[in-house]
């Protein structure tokens, strides 16, 4: 007998009014499940959808223009994807609005979980005139490009078979900005330093904890004192 | 000059952040970097908020952040 497969855990990431919940409900559907994400009123949405046998679980994350620590629904978003490690993030990004959003984008790439772009509100773009190379952008960002109108459903097919396309490659390549040399100097001996703790390079991408010590980060400072030592 | 200063209708452009902490962060998060050009739409001395265009969006600010952000008149 076959193994049943396993449960993919997938997170919808993307800034506010991008259309996560959009393109949420055009994926799972009607099959979906609202609670509050732990000690916080906040509302978690899961909901799942079935891919040629495998059971695909999406995450609504809070929409947020990036993933500091500063506001609750930046941590929580953050707090999911560096605790619940899901197999992918779809980062539904507003090409009508295309450079801020890629914000966030860059900064979900930076955390070493695969991503899937699902390049929404593509009417509203074409509207404004805007023409976006979309092969470029996937060989840039290391990632598939998969524009979407999401409240006419469209894209939904191509954005399923890039989802299980990018869950079952086990070879993903991270995404990496170049900060430039002087930044780069200390990013790499700073993350030389946290590779000789065992604790941490187990549980989290050592690029993405370098930058955010750099950035002086609530957050990464707590990890390091606790896994730290 | 900070965008705090720029008169409804004015466009000036971004020199320098003078803040740093969340309110510096929420700032570059909407697109506030050096060189970015700002069309101000609504602006009234001490009357919250700063409504402006950047990069194709509006964007409401306060003043207390707005004083923060060094502009060159376009
Ligand atoms: N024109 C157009 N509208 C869209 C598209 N996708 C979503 N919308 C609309 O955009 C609005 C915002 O979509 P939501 O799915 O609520 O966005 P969201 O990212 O979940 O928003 P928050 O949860 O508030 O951050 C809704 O009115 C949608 O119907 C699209 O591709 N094109
Ligand atoms: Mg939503």
């Amino acid at each position: 007998m076959k193994k049943e497969p396993g449960k993919i855990v997938i997170a919808v990431a993307g800034q506010p009014n991008s259309g996560k919940s959009t393109i949420f409900n055009m994926l799972t559907g009607a099959r979906q499940h609202v609670a509050n994400y732990p000690g916080v009123t906040v509302e978690k949405k899961t909901g799942f959808y079935r891919y040629k046998g495998d059971t695909v679980e999406l995450v609504d994350l809070p929409g947020t223009y990036s993933l500091t620590s500063y506001t609750q629904e930046e941590r929580i978003a953050r707090d999911f994807l560096l605790h619940e490690k899901p197999a992918a993030i779809v980062n539904i990004v507003d090409a009508s609005n295309l450079e801020r959003n890629l914000y966030l984008t860059f900064q979900l790439g930076e955390m070493g979980i695969p991503l899937v772009i699902a390049l929404n509100m593509m009417d509203v773009a074409k509207s404004r005139g805007f023409k976006i190379d979309t092969e470029e952008l996937a060989r840039q960002l290391k990632a598939s490009v998969v524009p979407t109108v999401g409240n006419r459903g469209k894209g939904k097919k191509e954005l399923e078979e890039a989802i299980a396309a990018t869950y079952r490659n086990t070879a993903t390549v991270p995404f990496h900005l170049d900060y430039g040399e002087a930044l780069e100097i200390s990013l790499n001996s700073l993350e030389k330093r946290l590779k000789e703790n065992p604790g941490l390079s187990e549980s989290y991408s050592l690029r993405w904890m370098a930058i955010k010590l750099m950035e002086n980060d609530s957050e990464a400072k707590k990890i390091l004192e606790k896994k730290g030592k | 000059m900070t965008l705090s200063d720029v008169k409804p209708g004015g466009e000036c452009c971004i020199v320098e952040i003078h803040i740093g902490d969340m309110t510096g962060q929420r700032l570059l998060d909407m697109g506030f970097i050096p060189g970015a050009k700002i069309k101000v739409i609504r602006n009234a001395p001490l009357v919250d908020p700063v409504d402006l265009l950047i990069k194709g969006y509006h964007v409401s600010i306060r003043h207390s952040e707005a004083k923060f952000v060094e502009v060159t008149p376009l």
